[in-house]
Formats: C-alpha cells, structure tokens, sequence
C-alpha cells in the first residue's frame, strides 16, 4: 500500500445547488499530514460548502475527496471517523446537557462507553466546563457554547480538524486560549484546517494558507508567498488585492493621509 | 459491543432521551387526553349506547383509542424531532458521523415507535384498571400494533424531512392525520353509518388499522383480517423503502 501523507486531497471539486448556483468550480487542494492550513476567503466564497463536502454534509456535484486515504463520498465511514468538525454556527443539541453533548458524539463515532466516559471528562476539563456538564446547552454562554462545540470535535480523538470560524464573536480571553490549544493538539500531530476572517489568525497559527475566491482556490503558500505573489507586503494587502478592495490597504490609507 | 451497534443505540438513545426529558408533554398529556376520550365517549356517552357487536360501548372504542395513540405519537415524535434538530442544525452531529442511512433512518424511527408504544402501553393499563379489556387474538394484536406505529413512524420520518417549519407538522397532523384517524371508526363502528358515509370510510386506510387492532382485542372485525395485515405490511415497507431512499440522497438533509 502507498504511503498516505496526505491528510486531505481534494481533487477537482464541483458542488452545483439545485438552484444551480455553482459554489465550487473544481477545488483541487492537498492538506499534509500535520499541517496547520488557513482557508481564507470573502462571504460566499465556497470555504462552508469545501469543509460541508468533506464532511459529508453537503454532496459533491463531481470530483474526488480523501482524508488520509479514504474516499469521504462514497464510502465514508473511514474518512468520517478520521475528521472532527467545528461549525461555524453553534450548532448544539438543545435537549443534551453539556456533558451528554460529548457522550452522544462519542457514541455517534462507535466509542465504548468506558472510553467515552474517560474522554468527556477529560475534554470538559480542558475546556473548563466541568462545573457546568449537567447544564442544558441552551442555557450556557456563547463562549462556553463555543468551546463545548471544539471539545465536541475533538472527542471521537480525530486526526484532521476542521475549524470554521472558530473564534467568530468569542472575546479575546477566550481566542487566545483557543488559539494555545489548537496549536499545542498541531504539535501533537492534529492536521488543522482553519477559515476564519482574522487574517492574523492565519498569519499566526497557519504554515501555509490558500485564498478561494468565486469557488476556486486562487493562490495558496505560505503568508510572504502570498504577499509576493500579490506583490505586496503583507498578508492582509494581498487579501485586499484578492477581493478588490486595495483602497482599504493600511499603505494606501497612510499614503493618502500623507 | 460492534462499533455499529453503539452508534445505533447512542442515535436511538438521543431520540428517547429527548421525549423522557419533556415527558409531561410527550407522554403526560397523550395520557391525559386518551383517559378524557375514555371518560366523555366512554362513561358519558356510553351509557346512553347499547352494546355494539356484543361488547359494552367504552370496551368497543378501547382498541381504536390504544391504536390512535400509537399512531399519533409515533408521527408526532418522529416529525417534530427531525424538524427540530434541523432547525438547531444539530442533526449535523449526526448527519456528519459514520452513521449509515439505513441506522440513521431506523434511530429516528424507532424512538416515535418507542414513544408510541409506551403511550399505548399506559393507555392499555390505566384501561384494564378502569374496565375488563378482552385480549382474543395476541399475535393479531401485537402485529397489528407494531405494524401501525412502524407505519405512523416512517410518516412522522418523511413529515419531519420534508418539513421546513413547525406549521408544516402541524399542518399534517391536524388536517390529514386526525380527520382520518377520527372518521376511521375509532368511536363508532362504520356498519351504523348512513350512506354515503359508511362507503366513504372504506376509502379510509386507518380504517383497515382500527379494524385489525379491535380484531386483536376483541375477536370482531368488519374487515378482512388477512388482506389487512398483509396491505399494512406493504405500505410501511413501501414508506420505509422511500424514506431509506430519502436519506440516502440526503434529501433536505444533506446540501
């Protein structure tokens, strides 16, 4: 068998709605083992649809996708064991406590009860939600929300994260912690796939970093490759370069203030 | 314990945990309404009724009413259940598992099935205590029962998948589900009826339901029992077949 070292492949990804907006217009991304890569993009770009893709949530109109190896379409159990998601929206079961939001999720991927229990515990210390395990989710904060939605990802112990805009409207006590405990879980060995808005986010925590634009990945390396190949000097001005909107360039502004 | 079996029981687990939590709404006030139609058709009305088919009048409308709340909270549990974590987006913890169709479809399922049954369970014992229910045929009744909420069950399913919001299932329930239910012959037997209504109830399916369960209690039915089972069968494997297929296109589950 040939040596897997990609953690994510996707290979000319097209998703097309019944509506028959086109959302990915043949996406080919590969993420590597132990990666910590930055998905960036405007609203509508396509980043949501790539990530519902890949975790089988929305379905893919042609192309290819593994994780690790294992095709995440049409024979998706390997592949789904293998990927933990945090959404974007705080999608959390209103009927389950803190701590059964865990257990469930864990029994949702097949872990043994013991297991379970061992690791819920573990995940609700970790993310200072012991005090509040037999809380209904609806009654916690949107922080805690949101870090019971992380603690529920990583659960079932997957080995490629996905973050979709994970510390959207979380204040900066909690981004920060957030921040130190996906890059120490990196260091452990977690591939990290990230989208967020904060380009210094991505900048900070993200080897390399791929911009998609209009369902198409339109430059992807590290932040100075980008930067060069936008021919400007940082990240945040080939953002701008790439939605067009180079007016708002901190330069720009400078040059016209001076 | 494989794998698959403790993913099956955690999806079955949530579905039940969800309706033991809000129980007096779930199971308390079915309760509460099958003991109110028992006491006003039953004692109220029924001692201004003879006997009908041999059988005293709250003895006669037992059956239909154990079946009705089998049926109803089997629809109910499943459509409202469905929609909702599909309103929270919180299927999508499910939806994004390994989990196949085919244990997703049978999860969400088999916990309206699990509600119904212990509605009418509880209807069925808070009866015997109030008058003697006669069981005739078990293994009639006990197919009959399964085969009704394995069929409101797979309703509830496809309601709550297509459903895009709460009026939709309320829609279903109150002007398909209940009129049909309700003219099925739970409180009356269809024999009385004048015409045109008495051929009208034949075009009735819960009709053949009502008649299959009351066959089972009380060893009397004006339809034929045979064919009925056998038609039932048919329409919750044709509905179950529908619904796996359903899932397995994701249909407005899945973008």
């Amino acid at each position: 068998m040939a040596r897997v070292s990609h953690a994510l492949q996707i290979t000319d990804l097209v998703k097309r709605y019944p509506t028959g907006t086109e959302a990915l217009k043949g996406v080919s991304l590969e993420i590597e083992e132990g990666e910590f890569f930055a998905l960036l993009g405007p609203n509508g770009a396509g980043k949501s649809t790539l990530i519902h893709c890949t975790t089988g949530l929305a379905q893919p109109t042609a192309g290819d996708i593994r994780v690790f190896g294992h095709d995440a379409v049409h024979h998706y159990a390997e592949a789904r064991l293998a990927v933990g998601l945090a959404p974007q929206e705080l999608n959390l079961d209103w009927f389950l406590t803190a701590q059964e939001s865990l257990e469930y999720h864990g029994g949702y991927f097949g872990m043994p009860r013991k297991e379970r229990r061992e690791r819920t515990r573990e995940l609700l210390d970790t993310f200072s939600l012991t005090a509040k395990r037999h809380d209904r989710t609806r009654t916690l904060s949107g922080g805690m929300k949101r870090r019971l939605i992380l603690a529920r990802a990583l659960m079932h112990r997957p080995r490629l994260l996905i973050l979709d805009e994970p510390t959207a409207g979380v204040d900066v006590e909690l981004r920060l912690e957030l921040w130190h405990y996906v890059q120490r879980i990196n260091a452990e060995g977690t591939t990290i796939l990230l989208t967020t808005h904060y380009l210094e986010e991505a900048e900070q925590l993200c080897q390399r970093i791929a911009f998609i634009a209009d369902g198409q990945i339109v430059a992807q390396g590290t932040s100075q490759e980008l930067a060069s190949e936008y021919g400007v000097g940082s990240l945040e001005d080939a953002y701008l370069e790439l939605v067009g909107r180079k007016e708002l360039s901190r330069a720009h502004i400078a040059g016209d203030a001076a | 314990m494989t794998a698959t079996q403790i993913r099956f029981f955690s999806l079955l687990r949530r579905e039940v945990n969800r309706f033991m939590k809000i129980k007096r709404q779930t199971l308390g006030a079915p309760l509460l309404e099958t003991f109110l139609y028992i006491s006003v058709f039953g004692a109220a009305l029924g001692s201004r009724i003879d006997e009908l088919h041999g059988v005293d009048y709250v003895v006669f409308i037992i059956p239909g009413l154990i079946m009705m709340a089998w049926a109803i909270n089997a629809f109910s549990n499943n459509a409202s259940s469905i929609l909702q974590q599909k309103f929270q987006r919180s299927i999508d913890d499910q939806l994004s598992s390994p989990a196949s169709p085919l244990e997703l479809l049978l999860a969400f399922s088999f916990g309206g099935f699990a509600r119904g049954m212990i509605v009418a369970t509880l209807t069925f014992t808070a009866a015997s205590i109030l008058v003697d229910v006669p069981v005739e045929h078990v293994l009639v009744l006990l197919a009959s029962l399964f085969l009704v909420g394995f069929f409101f069950a797979q309703l509830g399913v496809i309601v709550g998948v297509r459903a895009e919001q709460f009026d939709d299932v309320s829609f279903y329930q109150t002007f398909l589900l209940q009129p049909l239910i309700f003219l099925g012959g739970v409180f009356y037997s269809a024999a009385l009826l004048p015409e045109p209504f008495q051929t009208l109830t034949y075009f009735d399916p819960v009709y053949y339901m009502i008649g299959l369960v009351r066959y089972g209690f009380l060893g009397y039915s004006e339809t034929n029992v045979a064919l009925s089972l056998l038609l039932l069968t048919l329409a919750a494997l044709a509905l179950f077949a529908l619904n796996l297929r359903l899932f397995a296109r994701g249909y407005r589950l899945r973008a």
